[in-house]
């Protein structure tokens, strides 16, 4: 029996949403009446992947405030700035309302009719002409899952092609790659929980003080309380984080490779694993060596993991000596052997953490895979404050790129679309005839828009995200978006962006609380919200504008729901449930402040794998991985040698380029550059270098200088003695400056397992402007 | 065509007003203003400027004596009050007011030469006294070039009640009786070697120079006396006396006679 | 010219109005004018000085107001000051909320000055001490009620040594720490850019004047 929207929000919405919403901590009724009228709502914050709680204040129509949520287990009613401010960035001043077609070079208005009617005809005459693989569709882990459910289940299962990629490829396609290769099963085992409960943190190229910041101020808090804690920041460059960690470890850039290899080899020589740990859990694999960069066009890989005995992977392991280790990374011996010690220590809690240090390599499955090594040697792993932990930077890069799988490989639950059992399953869920999701994975994020610059694409509707500033290499695939020539290119967004600029029609999106929407954060949670205020003008839900091109393309029987969202998530449910992702009925999530998958009989897993926590794990097991059927339910330990980066620094350019966040902008900044007190409170990029390099260039502080690589150059000026300080030889440039595209110097080479770019290393020259 | 000195006399006074301005539109060849500034990279100082300053705040820089001298000795080769009549904005703001004045035909009382002197000692002395640079403070010549450079109008409401009472009041009273950079440049003028000459044959005593003269005061002893130059001190050198004379018996000296 | 002919009676009137009048009204106007809107410099509140200006009585005895050091300011965040400053009219001053002070490592305002109002010789960027800044609102900063802000101490010109962070409990959350931005007074140049930057409406953080260094024993 169908639950009808109006009965559904009557029998939990009434109760959970709006009421409970503040229930915890206020009464509804008194809140109205103390805070003059306003109606709070829950939310999970629309910024980054730690997944903070929101309350969000809603008067006539429009959100007036919001705060932190007292009542969220994450952040505990706190916010960071950008938190702060979430309220603002529904109400920028050229905020997008009405549908605009290309006519020319101006863009025009039009009826939602018009647009849908023409990309529709784009869409249908691009698969007559060219086949399915003509059209694509790009979007980002800030797709509820709703958004990116439907996206993947017309393009695989009613267009019929793989083209669907999100920008988490850009973000954190390595640490899902290290995942599966080590686990079998994406997302990690630990939770936040960890960072209150370790006592020995290693950061490795995370910047959470600005990034993570709410976590990381629990992880302080952590040390505040417990004077054993030690917070050790591996890093190419001198951040907030390093300033508050007690050990700062500078390394070069590309070295995290020999540095990980080096605390393996002291702990086998050193005797320092946990026997019984590997025993049991642990099998050793090596797979193919200098895999390449994916720098050319149609570049495929295909990794030949093969079985090897612990002994042959202490061979693999005797190159790395501190000394070669140290010699490569210029960190000294006795500290790479005092941090392998650290990392063993029986009477230490150990995480490590990690995010787009590690994610953007070149080799960023293999860095993800090496910490997993080290993890596993010595069994610190799957225990309450002790995991490694990859930390995400977008909403639901879990929840909806990950775990709804919308990458063109992946099919939602860890599925692939190479397998057929996976694909029939799929097929069988979504109601479609057998075999009408394509066997075959077509591009990764890069790819499709190489595909698009080469006219392989002619179709590509990008959501929620803004590739043409977020690309590395970025004027081949802006110039590519302009090349004519039947491309067609189609952009949904709440702003004019620089991918607007290059958009052929521009649809106006709904955001965060004007639709209904689900998110997944970092730790599994699975957070939901209602709609709470219309979108402004004609701007429209990302979900409704792909349903409407299904059914304009003849699909619209793949959606047929009346609540779309419930049912939408019901059917959702199914892919996970009985695979250790079951996901929970969305009634449950709306009244809770999100909950950790697999939710099993209505309870969250705090601890995968591990026994007491996860209900997959049976009793007397301990620790299973249970996900990695193939190795006997054993985790992976896999041999990974250190190999250079595609682009070292020269004598023409002499040094390496870091590209990253601050705290007050997030991503390209098209939201966080609405708002005009976080505008104002760091208004523009600036590059990053150290004082004795810009002495010998004879440049001064706050000078402009012409940074330049072989793919472009961008003017802007210097900081050297800002909150980041860069390293000897390293310069740093952050990307949220829609007016300083520093991603047309960072090159598109990316991990040929994983498929993502490294935008922390590239080689440039520094000039006077 | 006869000569005439006041085209060239306007043009500069332009010109000033264009080198103050000039930094707005990017160029580099002057910055500053006339209490202290820079052209073409040399340092020019108003001697007044510097006096108050130094007396005030106890505070010597060389550079700044310098410049203040260097002006110092340009003004006093050049006639004293030359400042006056062809660098001052104030000048040329008054004598725009004196056009309005006569068309008027209010506002015919004068005040006492003398004031200058006046109002120059009250500086000095509250400079030394109170450590307040006082003409700095109030300086309509500061508040017109402050208004240029920074586009900022409000000031000049001091310059427009100096015209309003100007023109309904007293004629040119403030740079008759109380400007006291007019008083300081007035002690230089007294011996500086460029002067207006005066031929008393040529003379037909018709009234005009006099007429016209914003400081008539200084030609009635030459006149009256038939001396060959006019010796005042407050005489500005503006030369409109020798443009308006019909049998040229006024002109340039450039020596003492 | 009818005053020349009569004259006994023109120079009575003469001295009378040269020599005593105009001194007299002049010197009651300079007497009211220092009395009455030319107050006490400190009397009109804190202004913001360009880097190296003199202690503030001094600074509005040399300063002749040329306008150089704003001309000079690459980021236009000199202004001279207007009627509302009394006798500091005319001088430049820096609303800090507006365009605070960059501190270019050359300070070209500085070098520009004339008149030694500000000190041309200084080099360094740290030995500037244009004022302090402080918090001034302590219940309305976001890093004190545990928010991770911070905007101060991260755009601070002078990080970790004006303004470093301390960490403290949280005991609102029970597992968070509240990042507290404090302010060393002996090191903060007094630039204003934390005051520009913060990102309440009203900022918390100023830039004061710098108060007396009072030592840790009594002294008399």
């Amino acid at each position: 029996m169908e639950v009808s929207r109006r009965d559904f929000l009557k029998a939990t919405a009434a109760a959970a949403a709006f009421a409970a919403a503040g229930g915890a901590v206020l009464k509804p009724k008194l809140a109205e009446a103390a805070e003059g009228g306003i109606k709070w709502g829950k939310a999970p914050c629309r910024f980054c992947g730690t997944g903070c709680g929101v309350l969000v204040g809603v008067k006539d129509g429009k959100v007036v405030a919001t705060k932190g949520d007292p009542a969220a287990p994450v952040n505990k009613g706190l916010n960071c700035i950008k938190g702060y401010f979430l309220a603002k960035i529904l109400y920028g001043k050229d905020r997008l309302t009405k549908p605009l077609i290309r006519k020319g070079n101006k863009m025009v208005e039009a009826s939602w009719d018009e647009a849908m009617t023409l990309i529709a005809g784009k869409f249908k005459e691009s698969i007559e002409k060219h086949g399915p693989d003509s059209v694509a569709i790009y979007g980002s882990g800030q797709w509820t899952v709703f958004e990116g459910y439907a996206a993947s289940k017309l393009f695989k299962g009613g267009i019929g092609t793989n083209n669907i990629e999100p920008n988490a490829r850009l973000c954190m396609a390595s640490a899902v790659t290290g995942f599966m290769t080590t686990f079998a099963s994406d997302e990690p085992m630990g939770v936040y929980d960890d960072l209150d409960l370790g006592d020995t943190y290693f950061l490795w190229g995370a910047n959470m003080a600005e990034c993570h910041p709410v976590l990381f101020s629990r992880m302080i808090d952590n040390r505040l309380k417990n004077p054993k804690v030690k917070i050790i920041d591996f890093g190419t460059r001198r951040t907030r984080t390093s300033q508050m960690a007690d050990t700062y470890i500078r390394f070069n850039p590309q070295t995290d490779l020999a540095l990980l290899n080096a605390i393996a080899h002291v702990i086998v020589k050193e005797k320092l694993y946990d026997e019984k740990f590997i025993q049991s859990h642990v099998v050793f694999k090596k797979g193919k060596t200098n895999i390449g960069y994916g720098l050319e066009d149609k570049f495929k890989f295909v990794d030949e993991p093969k079985p090897m005995t612990f002994d042959e992977y202490k061979d693999f392991l005797k190159t790395y000596t501190p000394e070669y280790a140290s010699k490569l990374s210029g960190v000294p011996t006795a500290t790479i052997v005092e941090m392998a010690r650290l990392y063993a220590d029986k009477n230490r809690k150990v995480n490590s953490l990690w995010t787009m240090g590690f994610n953007q390599h070149t080799r960023g499955t293999w860095v993800n895979n090496l910490v997993y090594n080290v993890h596993l040697l010595t069994g610190k792993i799957c225990r309450p404050g002790e995991n490694p932990m990859s930390l995400t930077g977008q909403p639901s890069a879990c929840g909806t790129a990950r775990e709804v799988g919308t990458f063109t490989h992946r099919l939602p639950a860890d599925m692939v679309v190479t397998d057929p059992e996976h694909r029939a399953k799929a097929e069988k869920i979504w109601g479609i005839p057998a075999g009408k999701i394509p066997a075959k994975p077509t591009y990764n994020a890069t790819e499709m828009f190489r595909a698009l610059d080469r006219g392989d694409i002619k179709v590509i509707w990008t959501q929620v995200t803004n590739p043409f500033q977020s690309l590395p290499n970025l004027n081949r695939y802006r110039k590519g978006a302009r090349k004519g020539d039947g491309r067609f290119v189609i952009v949904s967004d709440m702003y004019p962006t620089k991918s607007t600029e290059v958009a052929d029609v521009i649809l106006p999106s709904a955001s965060w609380v004007e639709k209904e929407g689900v998110f997944g954060n970092a730790e599994r949670r699975t957070q939901q919200w209602f709609k709470m205020v219309d979108p402004p003008g004609e701007a429209k839900n990302d979900l409704w504008q792909t349903i409407e091109l299904a059914k304009r393309l003849g699909h619209g029987n793949l959606f047929p729901y009346k609540y779309v969202e419930k049912e939408m998530w019901e059917e959702y449910r199914k892919f996970g449930e009985g695979q250790g992702k079951d996901m929970a009925p969305y009634e449950a999530y709306a009244k809770a402040r999100g909950l950790r998958w697999p939710v099993v009989n209505g309870k969250e897993t705090l601890y995968r794998y591990a026994e007491g926590h996860d209900p997959y794990v049976k009793k007397g097991e301990g620790i299973k991985f249970y996900k990695n059927k193939k190795d006997g339910g054993k985790a992976v330990i896999w041999a990974r040698p250190y190999e250079p980066a595609p682009e070292v620094p020269d004598k023409s350019y002499p040094f390496w380029l870091c590209t990253g966040r601050v705290l007050e902008h997030w991503h390209t900044g098209t939201m966080t550059g609405r708002v005009p007190e976080l505008k104002r409170a760091y208004p523009a990029a600036v590059c990053e270098m150290h004082p004795d390099d810009a002495k010998k260039l004879g440049i001064k502080n706050l000078q402009k200088v012409k940074v330049s690589s072989r793919r472009g150059t961008i003017i802007l000026p210097v900081d050297l003695n800002g909150r980041g300080k860069a390293e000897k030889g390293n310069i740093f440039v952050a990307f949220f400056d829609e007016n300083k595209l520093i991603n047309e110097l960072c090159i598109d080479a990316y991990c040929p397992i994983s498929g993502e770019p490294d935008y922390k290393k590239c080689a440039v020259k520094v000039e006077k402007a | 065509m006869n000569f005439r000195w006041w085209p060239i006399r306007r043009a500069v006074q332009v010109l000033i007003l264009a080198l103050i301005a000039s930094p707005l539109i990017g160029l580099t060849i002057f910055r500053g203003n006339l209490a202290a500034g820079e052209l073409f990279g040399i340092n020019l100082a108003d001697p007044l400027a510097f006096i108050e300053a130094t007396l005030a705040s106890h505070v010597f820089v060389a550079s700044f004596f310098g410049a203040a001298l260097m002006v110092t000795a340009l003004y006093f080769v050049t006639g004293g009050r030359t400042f006056c009549g062809w660098i001052c904005p104030v000048y040329l703001a008054t004598e725009m007011g004196e056009k309005l004045r006569r068309f008027l035909g209010t506002g015919e009382r004068t005040f006492s030469l003398n004031g200058t002197r006046w109002s120059l000692a009250l500086t000095i002395t509250t400079a030394i006294v109170a450590g307040i640079p006082l003409f700095e403070v109030v300086s309509p010549i500061n508040i017109i070039s402050r208004s240029i450079m920074f586009k900022t109008w409000l000031p000049l409401m001091l310059v427009c009640a100096i015209l309003i009472i100007e023109v309904f009041v007293a004629r040119r009273i403030w740079c008759r009786s109380l400007c006291p950079a007019g008083g300081f440049y007035s002690l230089l003028a007294k011996y500086s070697p460029v002067r207006v000459g005066f031929v008393p044959h040529l003379c037909t005593h018709c009234g005009e120079c006099i007429r016209v003269c914003p400081v008539e005061e200084v030609l009635a002893p030459a006149l009256s006396d038939n001396r060959p130059q006019i010796e005042s001190g407050d005489c500005t050198r503006c030369g409109d006396c020798i443009d308006i004379c019909p049998t040229k018996a006024l002109g340039v000296d450039i020596w003492y006679k | 010219m009818d005053s020349e002919s009569t004259h006994t009676g023109i120079s009575r009137r003469r001295f009378l109005k040269d020599g005593i009048l105009v001194p007299l009204a002049l010197a009651v106007a300079g007497g009211g004018i220092s009395t009455l809107f030319l107050r006490r410099a400190d009397a009109r509140g804190f202004y913001l000085r360009p880097p190296g200006a003199l202690e503030e009585r001094r600074f509005l005895a040399a300063c002749i107001k040329c306008g150089k050091c704003a001309q000079a300011c690459p980021y236009t965040a000199i202004t001279m000051a207007g009627g509302e400053a009394g006798v500091g009219i005319g001088t430049p001053h820096i609303i800090a909320r507006e365009f605070p002070c960059r501190l270019c490592p050359d300070i070209p305002c500085a070098k520009a000055c004339p008149s030694g109002a500000l000190d041309r010789k200084l080099e360094d960027v740290e030995k500037i001490r244009m004022g302090t800044a402080v918090i001034v609102d302590r219940e309305n900063c976001l890093s004190l009620r545990g928010l991770r802000c911070e905007v101060c101490y991260r755009q601070c010109p002078l990080i970790d040594k004006a303004i470093t962070i301390e960490p403290r409990h949280n005991p609102r959350t029970g597992v968070h720490s509240i990042m507290e931005p404090v302010i060393h007074a002996d090191k903060c140049v007094g630039c204003g850019i934390c005051e520009n930057a913060c990102v309440r409406d009203k900022p918390v953080i100023v830039v004061i004047k710098s108060p007396p260094v009072q030592k840790d024993y009594y002294e008399f």
